[in-house]
């Protein structure tokens, strides 16, 4: 028998474990210079590199430059865009959610690696995988961490972002 | 552009004040088509989730901290790998306060490290983390862009 702080969590089932080995389908997408003014808006972004092609030249990028974080809006489409009925009822997606008796779920954290910058016309192709699933016991009970790896890659196979987030599960 | 040269070890980065409201909660859902409504559903975040008020996306706290540096020394400092956790829920209305110090300085590669947090009025820090930017070894002074 396992030591007592070991026995306390049991969370993480076989299941689980099997669903964090599977592989995640591919998302690719083609960024338009909408995406990208959404997105600069969006955060409060007023350099015209992000919005105006003329500028973007000047400062020598071939078209429209998208801001350090935007792959993030990448992911969120790929979990996000399945049908309504799919979603759950506070309107997240668990398109990257394990098993678990649980869904009540914390920010763990964010590790981003940036590699060439995106251009708008730039095609990106999201790779997805679980590379962390442990869990430990807490003063509330057992908490579960996942920790999601997920790697943007532009046409020409170079990295654009590298991204790995943890999730706490309660 | 700004040059490495003028930047020095242990100091602070001019603090950025955010107040994102629910017409920014929403306007950054909507361009990452994040549907969660604790993000834009008041009720369901007061009632359901038991939170005082609609939360700021932890995604949008990181890029408040990027943005504490690239506002202050101009978009060639590029951002080249951050890490950060939050600690605290933030809410619509709160006032948050980005700031930060600069870390170690490689001169030769025009890299330099930032520890960087995001702090509420009461002191709370609600985002922490630290990054790398590069810069590239232009001589001009560093200048602050304009905010909208």
């Amino acid at each position: 028998m396992a030591d007592e702080q070991n026995t306390a969590v049991n969370v993480i089932t076989e299941q689980a474990r099997q669903w964090a080995t599977e592989p995640f389908e591919q998302h690719e997408t083609t960024v338009s210079r909408t995406d990208i003014a959404r997105y600069a808006r969006a955060v409060g972004e007023t350099n015209p590199v992000y919005y105006d092609v003329e500028a973007a030249q000047r400062a020598g990028h071939p078209d429209v430059l998208a801001p350090a974080y935007f792959p993030y809006t990448i992911r969120m489409q790929a979990a996000h865009l399945i049908a309504r009925s799919d979603l759950e009822p506070d309107g997240s997606s668990s398109a990257d959610v394990p098993p678990l008796p649980t869904n009540r779920a914390m920010a763990g954290e964010t590790r981003l690696e940036m590699g060439a910058l995106i251009h708008a016309g730039d095609t990106i192709t999201l790779d997805k995988r679980i590379v962390d699933l442990y869990e430990k016991s807490g003063r509330s009970g057992a908490l579960v961490f996942v920790t999601t790896e997920f790697v943007f890659t532009n046409q020409h196979n170079e990295m654009v972002m590298n991204e790995r987030f943890t999730r706490i599960y309660q | 552009m700004s040059s490495i040269h003028a930047l020095a070890a242990g100091a602070h980065i001019p603090e950025l004040v955010r107040t994102p409201d629910p017409v920014d909660l929403f306007g950054f859902s909507a361009a990452a088509w994040l549907l969660h409504r604790i993000h834009y559903d008041l009720p369901f975040t007061t009632d359901h989730d038991g939170h005082p008020g609609l939360l700021v996306h932890g995604p949008l706290q990181g890029t408040y901290m990027i943005q504490s540096v690239q506002w202050w020394l101009g978009y060639e400092a590029s951002l080249m790998s951050v890490k950060y956790r939050h600690s605290s829920p933030a809410y619509a209305g709160d006032t948050l306060t980005c700031g930060g110090t600069i870390g170690a300085i490689d001169d030769a590669a025009g890299l330099f490290n930032a520890e960087l947090w995001v702090k509420k009025d009461d002191g709370t820090v609600t985002t922490s983390g630290a990054a790398t930017f590069k810069i590239p070894g232009v001589t001009t002074s560093a200048t602050r862009s304009e905010q909208p």
